[in-house]
């Protein structure tokens, strides 16, 4: 066994890089995206907003975790689909209510 | 001081949209559905073909606002050449998981019935097809990868803005039927998440309560960095069972920043086990493949024709002492979802 540990070690390094590349690729896409709304009920709007990011925000970091992005289904079918996931990747209570609001708008 | 006002603030705000979200959602009612994935995969190992199409429904019937029933059945027929070149097919089918869930309040779900065992994440999360990242098994997957016929005490719940913290419990009973075999055993699995870095890490273990009470300890990480569309994952394994330690490092980049490419995922893994200096040859036999000193070198890609259909490609190196094999894994994964209710409106 010479090779003990050369395999994973070549492919933590080679994460690493991409990791490295992809981040100098990337560094400037995070700016905040314009709204370029123009509703005149400003608090709501902002609301809404604030629901959508922290929704899109939660669903990203936890169903992307494991899989790629599902689309998004009917509202009672979506319900199912969270509860499922609530149980099998044990998502919180916030982040599921958070999901499925993002999910159904 | 203030970093710890501003973190409080955050949490609190946090904490109000999710109350408002949860008002906002309460009215819709779930209805059951079907979903699950099948698949079409050609294996090669060592030479060998195989040609494996299988179905893997999953049934998801929720009852009220706190109940729900999930089963996980799968069937398959796999097809290979005899010595006369002739193809002979074996089907094959199991259970799961069959389980009822009882979501008891946001920290504790009470799940009841059989069930995938909580050991780090492979077994629980990444296993089915459409989702993992290379067709070929992880060498660890065998210890990791179970199921109990018991009860089971889980959840996950929020620390504070930055932590989220879940946790498994189970105790499993002896099962002798074909079908539906479990072992005697208790275990569980603790982990932290770290939404902003989006970092998860945990820890498993479990006892066998029965035979030679094997026991098993393990560790797990997963991040995503959130400026790219990479994936890190790894598993560590230590059995006194199989006498052995295993481990696996899988990245996985998805190449989404190239328009053409942006349906392309590449992934690589490297993992080992090392098995115990002093099996006997009988034990060696029994345990098959963790009987031995095993390297296994792992790419592949996967490229999604839509959001449910995956074709994939998988190849992989095993390093074993005087049997070196190449494996080959090339197929189709469809994910379907379908209702068994009229959807109507939202309530």
């Amino acid at each position: 066994m010479k090779m003990k540990f050369a395999i994973p070690t070549v492919f933590l390094t080679s994460a690493l890089f991409l990791s490295l590349a992809a981040f100098a690729a990337t560094g400037s896409k995070d700016a905040p995206k314009e709204t370029g709304s123009t509703s005149t009920s400003a608090a709501p709007a902002t609301q809404d907003e604030n629901f959508h990011l922290e929704g899109e925000k939660r669903y990203r970091a936890n169903c992307g975790r494991c899989h790629a992005a599902p689309p998004k289904f009917p509202p009672r079918m979506m319900a199912t689909i969270v509860r499922h996931m609530r149980v099998r990747a044990t998502i919180t209570d916030q982040d599921m209510h958070l999901i499925l609001r993002y999910m159904t708008e | 001081m203030r970093i710890a006002r501003a973190g409080l603030f955050s949490f609190v705000f946090m904490l109000s949209l999710a109350l408002q979200a949860q008002q906002d959602t309460d009215g819709i009612k779930p209805i059951p559905i079907l979903t699950g994935y099948t698949s079409y995969f050609t294996r090669v190992t060592g030479g060998q073909y195989q040609d494996a199409p299988s179905v893997t429904p999953l049934l998801l019937l929720p009852v009220g606002d706190k109940w729900l029933l999930e089963a996980r059945g799968s069937y398959s027929d796999t097809f290979s050449k005899d010595a006369l070149g002739n193809y002979n097919g074996t089907n094959s089918y199991g259970l799961a998981y069959a389980q009822i869930d009882y979501i008891a309040n946001r920290y504790v779900t009470l799940v009841g019935g059989r069930f995938i065992t909580p050991f780090n994440i492979y077994g629980e999360r990444l296993a089915p097809s459409w989702i993992r990242a290379l067709q070929t098994s992880t060498l660890t997957s065998p210890v990791t990868s179970g199921s109990g016929l018991g009860g089971m005490v889980r959840g996950g719940f929020s620390l504070n803005d930055s932590v989220n913290f879940s946790y498994a419990t189970y105790f499993s009973s002896n099962n002798t039927n074909h079908i539906v075999a479990t072992d005697r055993s208790t275990g569980g699995r603790i982990g932290f998440f770290l939404p902003h870095q989006r970092l998860e890490i945990g820890g498993s273990f479990q006892q066998g309560l029965q035979a030679d009470r094997a026991h098993s300890s393990g560790a797990y990480l997963e991040w995503q960095p959130n400026r790219n569309p990479l994936t890190i994952r790894s598993e560590f394994v230590r059995s006194s069972g199989t006498k052995g330690t295993g481990y696996w490092v899988e990245s996985v980049y998805r190449l989404s920043q190239i328009h053409s490419l942006r349906r392309l995922e590449l992934a690589g893994r490297g993992q080992q086990f090392i098995a115990a200096d002093n099996l006997s040859a009988a034990t060696i036999k029994k345990l098959g493949a963790l009987g031995k000193n095993i390297q296994q070198a792992d790419g592949g890609l996967n490229y999604y024709l839509r959001s449910d259909v995956r074709a994939s490609a998988t190849f992989g190196r095993q390093y074993v002492v005087g049997k070196d094999a190449n494996l080959w894994v090339v197929g189709l994964t469809y994910r379907f979802v379908m209702p068994m209710w009229p959807q109507g409106s939202a309530q």
